[in-house]
């Protein structure tokens, strides 16, 4: 190492002075050197062993800690969503199937309503038509009471006239013709 | 520039650079700033120091806040700290591994500021390539394993060691010597060169090629063209820059990883 900075020292012209320890000093161990090493070996022992160490493990404790409740919150929370969810699930279920229910009932209610107007109607139908029916059977009774006192009294002008006037076979034949036309004009 | 080679005498308007005399003077900053009770604060004690507080530092205000959501600081605190005590005690160890933590941690942590020193501005001084560093590092980690080995074992331990039961017996007393230096001799010495050695070898590159080219550029009224070489040093200087960040990490975690190893072995000697 001596001969290699020489070499390049060698253009400076640089004498080396003359003392000439040798590389053994370098493997012994100076004692202000040994006594400041374990000095501060020790106190960085003290410093790691007291404070570092432990410090470090609480440190790690305590985040373990805190991840593991953040999981178990993370967990109850997702729960506690899954029951929520399952209960609107059920309420828009029970809501659901209520909607369908009025539905059918309004749908029930309105067969009724009909069937109801339908029976009503045919039953007013019914009874106007009996009631018209009724009402012709009188005006058929009174037209033929009214006719057959028309004829009774024709029959009893008819005798009269008979009666009255002389009964030839002219007369007769227009008598009846007569009566016949006045049958007709009472129709 | 004169921070890093600033022991030889040389007049600094004449030359362009003090050479040191001698390796070691790379390396060695042993002249006392000021002493405390005879005590010698040197350059290289006050950052030995200062590994001290720089951690305690990091540490401190990486973890205060204990924030359920972490800062990106926090976070990055955590993770080397949980890299240590997951990735390498409990990993390695085993069930006992946790008790290791504080320990190793304080290795890695250790290790890795000192070493950061060596690209660090202004510093520019790995104080892990002081021997005294990785030397009392190494005691320490061969302290813990053999008393982890005897806390476990007892006195097994030691015999477990000179006299292997799973070796056939005739080969007994050679693998028993063989690993009692293995184990008890050569285990933190290789601990401590290895770190020691990686961080010279580091610190030694970055100096010369960075130096060469520092004069090499500021002789261009001499040589002319040929200070062009020093860029060239100047650029080969960043590319190992960047290598050493990652020997600087690598040696950290290998020393607290080994360490980590040795003590599952004293341990579990039958793995």
């Amino acid at each position: 190492m001596y001969m290699a900075l020489n070499l390049i020292l060698a253009t400076e012209a640089v004498t080396p002075t003359a003392e000439e320890s040798g590389g053994i000093d370098l493997l012994l161990p100076a004692p202000e050197e040994l006594i400041a090493g374990l000095i501060a070996f020790s106190i960085i022992f003290l410093v790691v062993w007291k404070f570092a160490l432990p410090t470090l493990k609480a440190t790690l404790q305590q985040r373990q800690d805190a991840v593991k409740s953040e999981l178990e919150s993370a967990e109850k929370s997702k729960q506690e969503a899954a029951t929520l969810l399952a209960d609107y699930k059920a309420q828009v279920a029970g809501a659901r199937k209520e909607a369908a229910q009025i539905v059918a009932d309004a749908r029930e209610q309105g067969e009724a309503v009909k069937a109801d107007i339908i029976a009503r109607a045919e039953a007013e139908a019914d009874q106007i038509k009996a009631r018209a029916h009724e009402e012709v059977l009188a005006e058929r009774e009174r037209v033929a009471g009214d006719l057959r006192r028309q004829v009774a009294e024709l029959s009893i002008d008819v005798a009269e006239k008979v009666v009255t006037s002389s009964l030839d076979a002219e007369a007769q034949r227009v008598l009846v013709d007569r009566y016949i036309e006045e049958l007709g004009g009472v129709r | 520039m004169e921070l890093i080679l600033a022991t030889a005498a040389c007049d600094p308007s004449v030359d362009i650079i003090c050479a040191p005399a001698n390796v070691n003077e790379l390396f060695e900053f042993r002249e006392a700033i000021f002493t405390i009770a005879g005590f010698p604060v040197t350059r290289t004690v006050i950052l030995i120091l200062s590994i001290a507080l720089i951690v305690s530092a990091f540490l401190f205000f990486g973890l205060r806040k204990k924030s359920i959501v972490p800062t990106k600081f926090q976070a990055a605190v955590e993770a080397i700290i949980l890299f240590v005590r997951d990735g390498v005690a409990k990993e390695i160890i085993g069930e006992h591994g946790a008790k290791y933590a504080p320990w190793l941690l304080s290795i890695f942590l250790f290790i890795l500021v000192g070493n950061m020193f060596e690209v660090t501005p202004f510093i520019n001084f790995p104080v892990t390539s002081r021997m005294a560093l990785p030397v009392l590092l190494a005691v320490i980690t061969w302290v813990v394993f053999v008393f982890a080995g005897i806390k476990r074992q007892g006195f097994g331990y030691f015999l477990g060691i000179i006299w292997p039961s799973t070796v056939p017996i005739f080969l007994r007393p050679l693998v028993g010597l063989i690993e009692f230096f293995s184990i008890l001799i050569l285990r933190p010495l290789t601990l401590a060169i290895r770190l020691f050695a990686n961080l010279v070898a580091g610190h030694l590159m970055l100096v010369l090629l960075i130096v060469s080219g520092w004069v090499f550029i500021s002789s261009v009224g001499d040589i002319g063209a040929r200070a062009g070489i020093g860029v060239a040093w100047f650029v080969m200087g960043l590319g190992i820059f960047v290598f050493e960040l990652v020997v600087i990490v690598l040696q950290a975690y290998i020393f607290t990883l080994l360490s980590a190893v040795y003590v599952q072995t004293s341990l579990y000697p039958e793995h």
